[in-house]
């Protein structure tokens, strides 16, 4: 009845934080402990959704979602291995507090951009995302810059292109402002 | 063609009409939300229905649990593969493999029954929603949302498979159903849709159709128009005529519109979207001026939010005589509806001047309004039995029928 050939033999079992807390230790190098990042072009991982983390290892294994570092990472992984991190960075608290925008000003007006760009329909009313839209709380401007330019060029992979069509309409004048304000939620 | 200068001139003022239009739009930042959202009325602005995600792992064998799934007297169900992340359309190659499909996983996978146990190959990945898989003289055809390409001669080289060489790459990007449905009809062609680019609106004239093309890439046509979304259609054995089911618009009502099938038997007909919905139903925002009468009626109303795909009549001798020539409807199942429906396989019988009959064939996927598999399309085995994939668990049930 199994399929021989599907070299998951642990794929019965649930994801288990505590074997992805063993795992992350090379992974916090970058990301900062427990998923806590200090570098701006590093996304935290702490309280990110589960299903989005293990969906963008996945998407970068394949060669979906390009990355120097990351690629050679995921090769690595085993697809039981990307769901006990994603249980464990999920489970994670968000310890590192978002600084405060650099122009409070240009944040407020990417405040108004974030709805009238209707960021909440899927990333949540408090940007803490959903199954399939990850959380916006914690990441750091530099690294939502990077994403939307990436998005908009359709260069930044994501699972169904929705994150793509979505960036098409925004202005490239209105991304700083839009990651200035994401990056100082608190 | 060259333009003329009158025609230029005219095509100088459309673009400058489309910048100032935009300029203006801009300025005023309406922009559309996410094509879920899209006509949500203001009173439902605060639902907390949304798609329901897919899964990133398969579920593992022991995490299925068969015997929650119903199948009429006489019929029996067993788990035929597993951990076939996101697994889709089936297709049979001539040498017996089975090609599958998936969706967001990017994947497509062949399935080699070794006498009792299932090997998996993964035989090309990274893909852009390649939904669509159809097979003929040894090359698998596979449709991702903007291309349709082939792997020739991939039933011997499963394990280094070849180049996928493009047959047709002119095809919108959109990713709103923008995946792809593919299969060949009996004249030969290649028919795929290309879905609305939205939940509702008015389409390109480009989208919201089924279309067909020659195996070469050469000769494509739209064959039937105002078609929202179909991802499963197949043709009759006798009459050879096209029926396919579609999706309907969203958030218009629980209970309404209907998900349809339809019966396009020419070439140029037109079933409604976005102006008319289930054949009676005029869409508040651009059914105006508009009357059903002028579209083709569907054949059968599905039901609503029942998220209907695979579509495949059965032609094989193992299930009971009057089992021939029926239709199997997989209905995914979706999220715009507070009490779920769909997630079943339908039968339908055609009766000559009557309405089909219309009945549940398998059931069980949805326990406290909540689905544990999403049976999405199936596919006849040569023995006559019928397997099911559910693109949720990440597997593939066969059902038979004796013994």
């Amino acid at each position: 009845m199994l399929i021989a050939g599907l070299a998951a033999p642990s794929l019965g079992r649930a994801a288990d934080p505590e074997a992805g807390r063993r795992k992350a230790a090379s992974c916090v190098a970058c990301h900062g402990p427990d998923g806590n990042s200090t570098i701006p072009t590093v996304p935290s991982l702490a309280g990110q959704v589960a299903t989005y983390l293990h969906w963008q290892m996945l998407l970068y294994r394949d060669k979906r979602r390009a990355d120097p570092q990351m690629a050679p990472i995921a090769a690595a992984l085993s697809e039981t291995d990307m769901g006990d991190l994603a249980a464990f960075f999920a489970a994670q608290r968000q310890t590192a507090s978002p600084a405060a925008p650099a122009d409070a000003a240009r944040a407020e007006a990417g405040k108004r951009l974030a709805e009238a760009y209707h960021c909440n329909d899927c990333h949540g009313r408090d940007f803490r995302g959903r199954e399939y839209a990850p959380s916006l709380r914690g990441l750091s401007r530099d690294y939502v810059v990077a994403q939307m330019r990436g998005f908009k060029a359709r260069t930044r992979g994501d699972l169904d292109g929705a994150m793509t069509q979505a960036a098409q309409p925004v202005a490239d004048a209105d991304i700083e402002p839009l990651a200035d304000y994401i990056g100082s939620i608190r | 063609m060259k333009l003329r200068p009158l025609r230029y001139t005219l095509a100088l003022t459309c673009i400058l009409a489309v910048l100032l239009v935009t300029a203006l739009v801009g300025a005023q930042q309406t922009q559309a939300p996410p094509p879920w959202k899209q006509g949500q009325p203001k009173e439902l602005e605060n639902s907390t229905l949304s798609p329901v995600a897919q899964p990133p792992a398969p579920k593992a064998a022991s995490e299925i649990p068969l015997g929650k799934i119903k199948v009429p007297q006489g019929f029996k169900v067993e788990l035929w593969a597993s951990g076939i992340n996101n697994a889709r359309v089936m297709t049979w190659g001539d040498k017996g493999t089975l090609f599958v499909s998936s969706r967001v996983a990017g994947n497509v996978y062949a399935v080699v029954d070794k006498g009792g146990s299932r090997e998996l190959k993964t035989i090309a990945k990274g893909l852009n929603l390649p939904n669509g898989v159809a097979f003929k003289d040894g090359t698998l055809y596979i449709a991702e949302i903007h291309r349709i390409t082939k792997m020739e001669g991939i039933e011997g080289k499963l394990d280094s498979p070849p180049e996928m060489k493009v047959v047709y790459d002119t095809l919108p990007k959109d990713a709103p159903h923008g995946w792809k449905y593919l299969a060949f009809g009996p004249d030969g062609k290649l028919y795929f849709n290309i879905g609305a680019p939205c939940n509702i609106c008015i389409p390109p004239d480009t989208h919201a159709n089924i279309s067909r093309i020659n195996p070469d890439g050469s000769g494509f046509e739209y064959w039937a128009h105002g078609v929202r979304n179909s991802v499963g259609f197949d043709w009759h054995p006798v009459t050879k005529e096209l029926y396919f089911t579609t999706h309907a618009r969203d958030w218009l009502g629980e209970d309404v519109p209907s998900d349809r099938l339809d019966i396009a038997p020419k070439k140029g007909l037109h079933f409604g979207y976005p102006y008319c919905h289930q054949g009676d139903i005029l869409d508040p925002e651009f059914g105006r001026g508009r009357s059903c009468g002028e579209f083709a009626a569907p054949l059968l109303k599905t039901g609503p939010h029942v998220g209907g795909n695979g579509v495949e009549f059965y032609t094989g001798s193992m299930f009971p005589a009057e089992y021939k020539n029926r239709m199997f409807l997989a209905q995914r199942g979706a999220w715009n509806r507070t009490e779920k429906t769909g997630y079943k396989v339908m039968m339908v019988t055609l009766r000559q001047g009557d309405v089909p009959k219309y009945e549940v064939f398998a059931e069980g996927w949805l326990e406290n309004n909540q689905p544990w598999g999403r049976p999405v399309y199936t596919k006849q085995m040569k023995d006559g039995s019928l397997l099911i994939a559910d693109d949720y668990a990440g597997a593939i049930y066969r059902v038979s029928y004796g013994r």
